[in-house]
């Protein structure tokens, strides 16, 4: 009987959410309720939607980029030498602007096929970032403060470069997890009806669902922060010269936001917190979060990974207190 | 992980209705002309345009759960959730925004939001980092030629186009605009903390690119005579400039001639000129 019972559990939201459709022009006004809900719905759709048109090209351009380009094309790229690999690595979000959630299987698939570790990790740290979709994300976040952009993306480039270099002169083995090496090479067949425009929506989807998830705790969070906590608690944490800083990153940690999003979310702090700390919340969260710690832990030795996560973090700590200097 | 063709189907079946349901919702929002409550107009326009590719992927979903071979419907590699409470909560959690948004009401900020979060009565200083400014870079003070051109008229009207700007010339530059006739409208707001039937403020929120971080403005007015119309009421002010008694620096208000209260405009909100 339990067994029924909870294979049936799926199917709840999806009823609640039909009924809600069809009832809701009925029900809602008796539900209005509280100004505290209404403002907290105001902003946690708002913001939703204003994150979804990134959310969505970043998916779809994901998966373009899985289904019809070969992850041999990618290796062959690099040039020989490490410091201008380190260096193109940072760049190549460019070409190939992958969100940081789609991002480890690609690089655990680019290692295996003889990539260096430092241009790998550079590329994970930097792709999310450095691309046209953030960039363009941030400058209408930030809209008629076009130096935060700029600001992203250069101090992105340094913590990603120094990064690399950093790698490249202190690692001599090899700090990929063995169980990842011998897994069985991920080259799946897919036969499904459409042909590749079916793979490129079906993978599009697995892409929004999987980044979807961490977009919706991210507004869910930033909203209830906004909404519930006090302004002026807000005001004195925003307050502290670099307790804001580590506030913020610590905030980015947490919230796992996808990189064409977070600039939304830093935006909606102008008021409170420092330049430099929304700078610092930009760049460490697409580089280093929750969500983004569990993978590398989970592809890398935990003694690397750990060196790895100390490096970002005080990369982009130093970074953007500098970088605050020159930002207001 | 790999599952059946039969969980496979169900859980592509669930992210169809999930992001139909999404589609359905934007698409609604915008047939209504609602989507001014969360997002700036020019914001807006790209998110109508959300629901195509959403529709797409529900429909490309859909296709395979009906016809594809069962052989052919593989888990691997795309990451679905591996128990049936996992799958629960991950569309669970889809279906929350969604059921906000269906259930709830839109409603635009008002007076209470405005007293949460604290509502901004120096224009210039507090929406520096949402205005853009005045053009002209050489060193001078923004909203100079907008100062300009408002002083040659009779009656200044605030318009909803350059409203913020507008406000900040005439705080900027309120030696040069005392005694002056202001018309502006807004919504009633009241301080909380400080109540009368005298003092109170005409609110309007600075949305810049969505409403989760619209700031509240407030341009004070003085009235001898009491008006105890309710918070929230949409009301258009005509009043003498003048500069209001302490305070630090140069605060302005209306002393209001007429008070009338307004049925409230489709869109309530202000945005920075580009």
């Amino acid at each position: 009987m339990t067994v029924i019972k909870l294979k049936l559990l799926p199917l709840l939201p999806v009823i609640a959410l039909m009924a809600a459709v069809v009832l809701g022009p009925a029900l809602g006004p008796g539900l209005t309720g509280s100004v505290t809900l209404q403002m907290f719905k105001t902003s946690f759709i708002g913001l939703l939607l204003e994150a979804l048109p990134f959310v969505l090209v970043g998916a779809l351009l994901s998966s373009l980029l899985q289904v019809f380009v070969s992850d041999e094309t990618i290796a062959r790229f690099l040039p020989r030498n490490p410091v201008a690999a380190i260096a193109v690595s940072c760049l190549l979000g460019l070409i190939f602007p992958v969100c940081e959630c789609g991002m480890i299987p690609l690089v655990r698939r680019l290692i295996q096929k003889g990539m260096p570790v430092h241009s790998a990790v550079v590329f994970i740290l930097a792709g999310p970032v450095l691309n046209p979709l953030v960039f363009g994300a941030t400058l209408t976040a930030f809209a008629g403060h076009p130096e935060f952009a700029y600001a992203r993306m250069l101090l992105a480039f340094a913590v990603a470069f120094l990064t690399g270099l950093a790698l490249w002169m202190t690692v001599r083995q090899s700090p990929l997890r063995l169980s990842f090496t011998s897994r069985r090479q991920a080259g799946v067949v897919h036969r499904l009806r459409g042909g590749r425009m079916a793979s490129l929506f079906v993978h599009a989807s697995d892409d929004f669902f999987e980044m979807g998830k961490y977009l919706l705790a991210g507004c869910l969070l930033t909203s209830a922060v906004q909404t519930f906590i006090a302004r002026e608690a807000l005001l004195a944490a925003g307050g502290q010269p670099l307790g804001s800083y580590l506030f913020m990153m610590g905030f980015a940690f947490v919230l796992s936001l996808c990189s064409t999003s977070d600039a939304f979310i830093a935006a909606t702090f102008t008021h409170t917190f420092p330049a430099g700390s929304l700078l610092a919340f930009m760049v460490l969260g697409p580089m280093l979060d929750f969500k983004n710690a569990l993978m590398l832990l989970a592809l890398f030795k935990t003694r690397f990974a750990l060196f790895l996560f100390f490096l970002i973090f005080a990369l982009v700590f130093l970074g953007a207190v500098l970088s605050s200097l020159w930002l207001h | 992980m790999d599952h059946s063709p039969s969980a496979v189907r169900a859980h592509y079946a669930a992210r169809a209705v999930v992001l139909l349901a999404f589609a359905v919702y934007i698409a609604d929002l915008a047939r209504r002309d609602a989507l001014i409550y969360y997002l700036t107009p020019s914001l807006a326009s790209w998110v109508k345009l959300c629901s195509l590719p959403m529709a797409l992927m529900a429909l490309f979903l859909l296709l395979q759960t009906a016809g594809a071979r069962r052989e052919a419907l593989c888990g691997c590699e795309h990451r679905l959730p591996a128990t049936p409470l996992r799958s629960a909560l991950l569309y669970g959690w889809f279906a929350l925004p969604l059921l906000l948004g269906f259930l709830l009401p839109d409603r635009a900020l008002g007076s209470a939001a405005a007293a949460r979060k604290g509502i901004e009565l120096s224009y210039a200083g507090a929406a520096d980092v949402h205005l853009s400014g005045d053009k002209e870079g050489n060193g001078r003070l923004p909203f100079t030629s907008l100062a300009d051109r408002l002083e040659g008229q009779d009656e200044i009207v605030v318009e909803p186009a350059l409203y913020s700007e507008t406000v900040s010339a005439l705080q900027l530059y309120s030696d040069r605009f005392e005694g002056n006739t202001v018309v502006i409208t807004g919504f009633m707001h009241r301080d909380p903390l400080r109540p009368a039937d005298n003092a109170f403020a005409v609110g309007r929120f600075l949305v810049h690119c969505c409403t989760a971080d619209a700031l509240p403005l407030g341009f004070p007015v003085y009235s001898e005579t009491p008006i105890s119309l309710p918070p929230d009421t949409w009301i258009e002010i005509k009043g003498r400039l003048e500069l209001a008694p302490g305070g630090e620096g140069q605060t302005i208000r209306l002393r209001a001639e007429s008070v009338k209260a307004l049925t409230p405009p489709s869109n309530p909100y202000i945005y920075a000129a580009t």
